[in-house]
């Protein structure tokens, strides 16, 4: 990611890569039904002392430590989903570009990607019903998790890019903190339409039953083509725009 | 489960694992080879032995293992020794299995052929930093290779229970050569073969609103897929199989 090669174009380019890890991470989930003590409070705290939390607090928490450990959060683009206490990186720290202005780069809304996965997206894409795997359905959430939370950040790289480009466009409304102006420079509807439009053909691509015999799927799919739109049009690009707007705002500090 | 298991419903399995583990390896192509991830030496510190990819499958399978991941038999991990116990009330998984036989677990074999053969003919020569992540990354298709290869014990067992009197002389004989015949069905083999390379050409496209001529590039080739399949997923799984009937009489 070095400075000279970070353009609008090489973003965009990564966010298109980006949708077939997010669709594979939902097929992937959609494999194991809703397995709610996964998410249930009670259901671990009793057997592990110093825990309160659901299984996939745990799994995550726990699973983020040691990725800490390895480095995973020296890269700008990976945000912690528990940011407090995580263990420092032991491994020597690798040179990744500083592209992003710092008082701005500190930006983390996990919290609200994590809200929206469990409260509001897992319904609309995975069956009812308990199989006991529920160490390997929250793994499967975090990669879902991880997905989503880089997709979601690169907003500030696509704001930091987008600013760059013409800065005189932005300073007015940073300026004068103005959210609403901020968001309208953000928003182009005819890309939108076409982002919800490529992805809901990947989950048809990618969640098809895929036979020697024919390629007739009858219709159906490992995951619903328009839940993935969905998913992008009411949630993952209106969250990326927050994000950029909350980097623009921080932009002249 | 022990009603439901059918040869058919394993094979059903089987073919849905074709697309994870298919999945799997086009993610982890999103990174380059990331050499310093196996470097043993990369890491000196007291915390830490082993390279990167060591500590990060030790320490995720120990996590793993507190939530309750290897109380199912189709899951197996790559390092059993010192383990933590499950810390999560047991779930009743239906027991299939014969119990000698269940023990099987030929990780080792597949981390070798994963790291020593596999990884470089997939992922691109390079380096981006993102060690942590491509380990990570590694672990997902190592666990999806291992639950499909050891998958074989289901299919030993679902086969045996159909004609035990077909591998009964076998097995008390002792006869892999023999046995491993008997497990052989090129044709279905092949069928696999070019079925994954089909996948991997769907699932590996560039897909655009614009039109489907991809101009043959796939993030990963898709007779490397088949040649994963004809040469070591299939010949392993079909190891484990031979290696669970050779102990389904004791």
């Amino acid at each position: 990611m070095a400075k000279n090669s970070l353009t609008l174009e090489s973003v965009r380019h990564s966010l298109i890569r980006q949708e077939d890890s997010i669709i594979f991470s939902l097929i992937e989930r959609a494999h194991f039904p809703i397995n709610s003590p996964t998410y249930s409070q009670s259901y671990v705290s009793n057997s592990i002392p110093a825990f309160s939390g659901s299984l996939l607090r745990f799994v995550v928490k726990e699973t983020e430590a040691p990725l800490a450990k390895a480095g995973r959060y020296a890269n700008p683009e990976e945000h912690p989903f528990f940011p407090e206490d995580l263990p420092p990186s032991v491994v020597p720290p690798h040179n990744f570009a500083k592209f992003l202005h710092p008082p701005a780069a500190s930006i983390n809304i996990n919290q609200d990607i994590w809200d929206t996965y469990i409260n509001k997206l897992l319904q609309l894409f995975v069956a009812p019903g308990d199989d006991g795997n529920y160490a390997s359905t929250a793994a499967s959430d975090l990669v879902c998790l991880q997905a989503l939370s880089r997709r979601i950040h690169y907003g500030k790289l696509v704001a930091e890019v987008k600013f760059r480009e013409s800065p005189q466009e932005y300073e007015p409304a940073i300026r004068a903190k103005d959210r609403d102006t901020l968001m309208k420079l953000l928003t182009f509807e005819k890309v939108e339409e076409a982002v919800m439009k490529r992805v809901a053909k990947k989950a048809m691509m990618f969640g098809q039953e895929v036979t020697l015999n024919n390629d007739g799927n009858h219709g159906k799919y490992k995951v619903d083509p328009s839940v993935v739109s969905r998913l992008y049009g009411d949630w993952i690009m209106p969250l990326t725009k927050h994000v950029e707007v909350e980097y623009l705002l921080r932009r002249l500090d | 489960m022990a009603n439901g298991v059918t040869l058919e419903s394993l094979r059903q399995s089987l073919i849905r694992q074709e697309d994870t583990i298919i999945f799997s390896l086009i993610e982890r192509a999103r990174f380059p080879t990331n050499s310093p991830t196996y470097n043993e030496s990369y890491v000196s510190s007291p915390t830490f032995s082993g390279s990167l990819v060591h500590f990060v499958v030790k320490e995720t399978e120990a996590l793993q293992a507190k939530a309750g991941r290897y109380a199912n038999p189709e899951e197996h991990p790559f390092f059993p020794n010192n383990l933590p116990p499950s810390v999560v009330p047991p779930y009743n998984f239906t027991e299939v299995l014969h119990p000698p036989a269940a023990l099987i677990n030929i990780n080792k074999d597949i981390w070798d052929m994963y790291f020593k053969k596999l990884l470089q003919l997939f992922a691109a020569p390079g380096d981006d930093g993102n060690y942590a992540a491509t380990a990570a990354s590694d672990l997902v298709c190592l666990q999806a290779l291992s639950r499909r290869i050891h998958y074989g014990k289901l299919v030993a067992e679902v086969k045996f229970r159909e004609s035990p009197q077909e591998f009964e002389p076998a097995i008390r004989a002792k006869d892999r050569d023999a046995l491993m015949k008997l497990l052989t069905f090129e044709s279905v083999e092949e069928a696999v073969k070019k079925r994954v390379a089909k996948k991997a050409m769907v699932f590996g496209q560039e897909v655009t609103l614009n039109n489907n001529d991809n101009k043959g590039k796939y993030k990963v080739d898709p007779s490397v897929v088949s040649l994963l399949y004809g040469d070591w997923i299939i010949p392993l799984t079909k190891r484990v199989e031979v290696e669970y009937l050779l102990r389904r009489l004791d």
